[in-house]
């Protein structure tokens, strides 16, 4: 059944047609890629879903236990709250907040503290925090991200920070979470601990993937269904085999590039 | 004993010990109503600033506005005290100040925080003049002359435990899901609202909180000096408080105790040179700026409970070393 649907969603920028009539769907369980050529539309179209742009027209619906829900219109942070979690392509971690706070602020709408409670320091904040600590400790060691937790995200290396974004997003408690590029800027061995991260996002947090990214060997081998953008538009949708073949998809990208 | 009970042992210790000495220097004569007098501004001083560096330092939004919320409390002090001349009247009126401060960081807060940097500095400066102008233009605030006679309520140690109540409570809050929150929109609002936080809803909260804080200044400040006109809570004001924010360090609560201090004293020392005291003030400033731009302390914070509970950890591979 499908966990997100996608119709006719269009973007303008000026006359620029970002993303035009793009049709999509993503199940649930599902680890579907999103490629195409730079300046395809694919980054806004992950801001499109997330509600960080507004769509010049289209509908998204999110089928969540209580029915469908319209997405477009919608607050970022509702979005979120409704289970929708993402990275950036450009990394925008909390950069002087420690990694363990970068988690805790993703954690916020999961949790109430009474104010009286957290200027009083009452048991009831004691007990949250220990609650909220809990859950930050779990998601440190999954992540492998317990030997850094107290330093400061913008000072880490790159490849660290990436793992923390993803860390955090996951620390939202999503549904769908949406990576843009999440090998962008990664030496071979980090890529191969990304994609080990990545099929565990999928067993351990039972997580619904979307992943944008132009390493197409990643690719390849963990999408299960790929859909491609080219000049805004939805021009193929299929397996890694069919999408390999399709010649629409090699024509978008000159003959090169897409290969396993 | 856990190191959190142990470290809020301490500081309440540490606190008393503070009122203790400071009482016993009177007594002996070693803190005279001069510096008794300095000591009071100062603390009136941190009240205010560190709602301040709430707003500026930890939800990052620079707002140059707070003198108006101190008017509201200074003014709900001073007229509801004129009929109710006792501390029963001052702590309504201090309470009647907070409320009104609030509702109007509401309404100010709403239009004005979507502003980014530099507008909403201008946004909130606009904002505290009109709250001036208003004030310089009713009857029950005796317009530009201010009110006088405001009845002494409030000495010394009442200013002491105050600053104690607001501290504790702005550093609660920076220390709980809300001041997470905050802090996240600082660092970037746009993965803060990816992770499900609403920025309207967080930096208001922020803002209310500030202004708060500084009626409660404002309602000290009127029953211990005792004459209030609107002239004392313009621009200069605001800027005054920003000054101690700025060079404490944006972000640090330790850093705003420390430059409240080093600025009371500062001003206290430089009143003999007579109008050579500003371009001295202003110098010295203009050289911590430039050799430390980060302020005096940066974001650092003393911690009770960091310390022990390294000393803990020390303790704790003793103990392992003995099982082994
Ligand atoms: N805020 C904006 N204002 C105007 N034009 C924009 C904006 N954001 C994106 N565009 C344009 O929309 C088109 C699609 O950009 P987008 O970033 O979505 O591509 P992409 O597929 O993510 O590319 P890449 O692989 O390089 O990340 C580009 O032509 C880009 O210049
Ligand atoms: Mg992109």
């Amino acid at each position: 059944m499908a966990l997100l649907t996608v119709t006719k969603l269009s973007k303008q920028f000026g006359g620029l047609d970002a993303v035009a009539d793009v049709d999509m769907h993503v199940d649930a369980g599902e680890l579907v890629a999103l490629i195409g050529p730079n300046g395809a539309g694919k980054t806004t179209l992950f801001n499109l879903l997330t509600g960080v742009t507004p769509a010049t027209s289209g509908k998204v619906t999110l089928t969540t236990a209580s029915g469908k829900v319209a997405l477009l219109g919608k607050r970022p942070s509702d979005i979120a709250k409704l289970g929708l979690a993402r990275t950036f392509q450009n990394i925008r971690l909390f950069s002087k907040l420690s990694v363990r706070d970068n988690l805790q602020a993703a954690m916020t709408h999961r949790y109430h503290e009474n104010f009286f409670a957290e200027i009083l320091r009452l048991p009831a904040y004691y007990k949250k925090e220990a609650l909220v600590g809990g859950w930050t400790d779990a998601l440190l060691r999954e992540f492998d991200l317990t030997a850094v937790a107290d330093l400061d995200a913008g000072n880490l290396p790159y490849g660290t920070q990436r793992r923390v974004e993803i860390a955090r997003a996951a620390a939202t408690a999503p549904r769908i979470i949406f990576l843009d590029e999440p090998a962008a800027g990664m030496n071979p061995e980090e890529t191969a601990g990304l994609r080990e991260l990545i099929e565990k996002l999928r067993t351990d947090f039972q997580l619904t993937v979307v992943l944008i990214e132009h390493d197409m060997s990643l690719v390849m081998n963990l999408a299960e269904r790929i859909y491609v953008l080219d000049h805004g538009k939805m021009i193929a949708e299929g397996t890694p085999a069919q999408i390999q073949k399709d010649p629409a998809v090699i024509a978008a990208y000159l003959g090169g590039g897409v290969h396993a | 004993m856990q190191a959190k009970w142990k470290a809020a042992l301490i500081w309440l210790v540490l606190a008393v010990a503070g009122f203790y000495l400071i009482n016993e220097l009177i007594v002996v004569g070693v803190i005279n109503a001069f510096i008794e007098n300095m000591l009071v501004t100062i603390g009136i001083n941190i009240i205010l600033a560190t709602g301040l560096n709430l707003i500026i330092g930890f939800s990052g939004q620079f707002s140059l506005g707070h003198a108006g919320f101190m008017a509201i409390g200074a003014y709900a002090t001073a007229i509801i005290t004129q009929q109710i001349s006792n501390t029963l009247g001052f702590y309504l009126s201090l309470g009647v100040g907070m409320v009104i401060a609030m509702l109007v960081a509401v309404v100010i807060g709403i239009p004005t925080l979507r502003l980014r940097g530099d507008y909403l500095a201008i946004a909130t400066m606009g904002a505290a003049e009109i709250i001036r102008v208003v004030i310089n233009n009713l009857k029950i605030t005796n317009g530009a002359a201010g009110m006088y006679n405001i009845p002494a309520l409030a000495n010394w140690p009442t200013v002491y435990v105050f600053v104690c109540l607001t501290t504790l409570m702005i550093v609660n809050f920076a220390r709980s899901r809300a001041g997470r929150a905050i802090q996240a929109i600082r660092e970037d609002e746009i993965a803060a609202e990816a992770v499900g936080i609403n920025p309207t809803k967080w930096k208001l909260a922020a803002f209310v909180m500030g202004a708060a804080t500084a009626a409660i200044g404002g309602s000290l400040h009127a029953v211990y000096i005792q004459t209030i006109a609107p002239s004392d809570f313009g621009i200069m004001q605001s800027i005054s408080l920003l000054i101690i924010v700025v060079l404490g360090g944006v972000g640090s609560i330790t850093g705003t105790f420390v430059a409240a201090i080093v600025l009371g004293v500062l001003d206290t020392a430089l009143q003999q040179f007579g109008a050579l005291r500003m371009v001295i003030y202003a110098l010295a400033l203009i050289l911590i700026m430039v050799f430390k731009p980060s302020g005096l302390l940066g974001r650092y914070e003393v911690s009770i409970k960091g310390l022990l509970e390294r000393k803990g950890g020390h303790h704790g591979t003793t103990d392992s070393h003995e099982v082994e």
